[in-house]
């Protein structure tokens, strides 16, 4: 076990190495290092565009944007951030704008309408457990629609502070970096969607 | 520090954002007040829950994303900067080699992608010239035009139109080849002609086990428009019918699916293995589901399953 963290720990610094090898490789226009690119971190783009948008539609529009736009721009990539941070901008002004566009419209595409009222898509085939009893299930429901209306209830960029910081582990500083502003304006972020969320969910945890 | 700084310093503390020396002073409070750990208990309990509404990806998305970002590169491409095969096999491997393996390529082939991944152009073409105009003596009789990129007059009453161009081959060979099973897969997504994705999906689920094939499958059945290629499908992933992600797919076509034919197949499919998620798409089946038919197939399954009918 410890053996294959230390090969993880090593591959990725390898990886990093290569990384760069492989930018210029990009930039000189090799079209099989941008798959390689484009593998390397695909799945955490349409995650983290998944859990923020809660729509399948909406993320893999990000995703197509946010690659196309490497794709053309690659070519401006200076090296004077990496390129994890890079990309990361790219895909949270895409991500930004559909949360921006949907808090004009005040429409909430994972959430539909059912003759037992509004009902979040995302839980029609949730796994419950073989133990699970009509009461758990109940309030694992009202739960799960409390969060989602207090993730829904934060402004854009709460949102996605508090989405790269609880879903994608990122640290604060590197999300001030991605979000082009400082540690400490991500650090308020973070706190009043935290406390925004306890308003809501006060009395369920 | 006072319970006052430590309650408002606790989420920063839970995301281990404190600068050091204000997590120690979180932390010899913490050890010696009850309250301030009731409220680390709370927000740790919180940060669980909303752990549990992380948005999982749906099987085959990443793959399909991938397929899309490459054919919006392909039509993003200048023609010049695209290479060309000289032989036709060398051809098709390098355009379904580019397609369809684990993964991505970007440069494709102009001739042999086009002919598949831009097939709805195909054929429009073919044949005589519209108006009768005479072709350019370059221009070959049994091509095919997959898109027009300029269109130029000049004075003299000629006009200088830019295309790319393909040509029809017939391949052949056994189906344990990987280029056949490949093109088999491409076949599998061929949007004009439904006749060819039934054909490809019948030959690929008597053939082929992989898990390339299974995630065509998959693709087939969620979102093919056609109810033949969707039923052929589903009987292709009878032989996957244990595996949870592909359960997963089946729940939500069970939901969805216009098709009557399907959704009973989806449920007999379903059935086959027993376990609650099953039992609670079925339930829910049974409130929504029009068709008489259905609904009865539905009551049944859920009886053999010893479940109540309706949810309470």
């Amino acid at each position: 076990m410890i053996e294959d963290a230390a090969g993880a720990v090593r591959a990725r610094a390898v990886s990093k190495v290569d990384e760069a090898a492989v930018i210029r490789a990009v930039q000189s226009g090799d079209q099989d290092a941008f798959e390689q690119l484009v593998r390397a971190y695909d799945q955490s783009v349409l995650r983290l565009a998944m859990n923020l948008l809660r729509s399948p539609e909406d993320a893999r529009d990000v995703y197509q944007e946010a690659f196309l736009r490497v794709y053309r721009n690659i070519h401006t990539f200076r090296f004077d951030c990496s390129f994890h941070t890079w990309l990361y901008r790219i895909v949270t002004n895409i991500c930004l704008d559909h949360l921006r566009k949907r808090k004009v419209r005040r429409e909430e595409s994972a959430v539909v309408d059912t003759a037992e009222g509004p009902v979040d898509r995302m839980d029609s085939f949730e796994q419950e457990g073989p133990h699970s009893d009509p009461e758990r299930r109940l309030w694992n429901r009202q739960l799960g629609s409390r969060i989602d209306a207090a993730l829904r209830d934060l402004s854009p960029r709460e949102r996605m502070v508090f989405e790269l910081r609880h879903y994608q582990g990122m640290r604060l500083r590197a999300i001030g970096d991605v979000l082009g502003t400082s540690e400490e304006a991500a650090k308020n972020c973070l706190f009043r969607a935290t406390q925004k969320m306890r308003v809501v969910l006060g009395d369920l945890v | 520090m006072t319970c006052d700084a430590v309650m408002k310093a606790i989420p920063l503390y839970y995301y281990g954002e404190l600068a050091p020396e204000v997590e120690d002073g979180v932390e010899e409070h913490l050890d010696q007040c009850d309250g301030c750990r009731a409220e680390l208990e709370r927000q740790r309990a919180m940060a669980a829950a909303i752990d549990r509404r992380e948005a999982a990806l749906p099987a085959g998305m990443l793959a399909e994303c991938r397929h899309e970002l490459a054919r919006a590169i392909y039509r993003e491409e200048a023609p010049a900067v695209r290479r060309t095969a000289s032989d036709p096999w060398g051809l098709f491997r390098e355009a379904f080699l580019a397609m369809w393996r684990p993964g991505i390529r970007f440069r494709q082939p102009a001739g042999a992608v086009a002919l598949i991944a831009l097939g709805f152009f195909a054929a429009r073409f073919v044949g005589s010239w519209p108006g009768g105009a005479h072709l350019a003596s370059s221009f070959t009789p049994d091509a095919v035009v997959s898109s027009i990129r300029s269109v130029q007059p000049d004075n003299s009453g000629h006009v200088q139109i830019a295309l790319d161009e393909t040509h029809r081959r017939i391949v052949s060979g056994r189906f344990d080849d990987q280029n056949i099973q490949r093109l088999l897969l491409a076949a599998t997504r061929e949007q004009d002609n439904p006749g060819v994705r039934v054909e490809s999906v019948e030959l690929l689920k008597d053939h082929g086990g992989s898990a390339e094939v299974r995630r065509a499958l998959v693709e087939a059945v969620t979102h093919d428009s056609n109810p033949g290629v969707r039923l052929k499908a589903l009987e292709g992933l009878k032989s996957f019918a244990s595996d949870p992600e592909v359960r997963k797919t089946l729940a939500q076509v069970l939901l969805k699916d216009q098709n009557a034919g399907v959704r009973i197949q989806v449920i007999d499919l379903l059935i086959a293995n027993q376990d609650a998620a099953t039992v609670r798409v079925l339930q829910t089946l049974v409130g929504k589901e029009d068709n008489n038919y259905v609904r009865m197939r539905c009551q049944n399954a859920l009886r053999a399953l010893n479940a109540s009918v309706g949810t309470f």
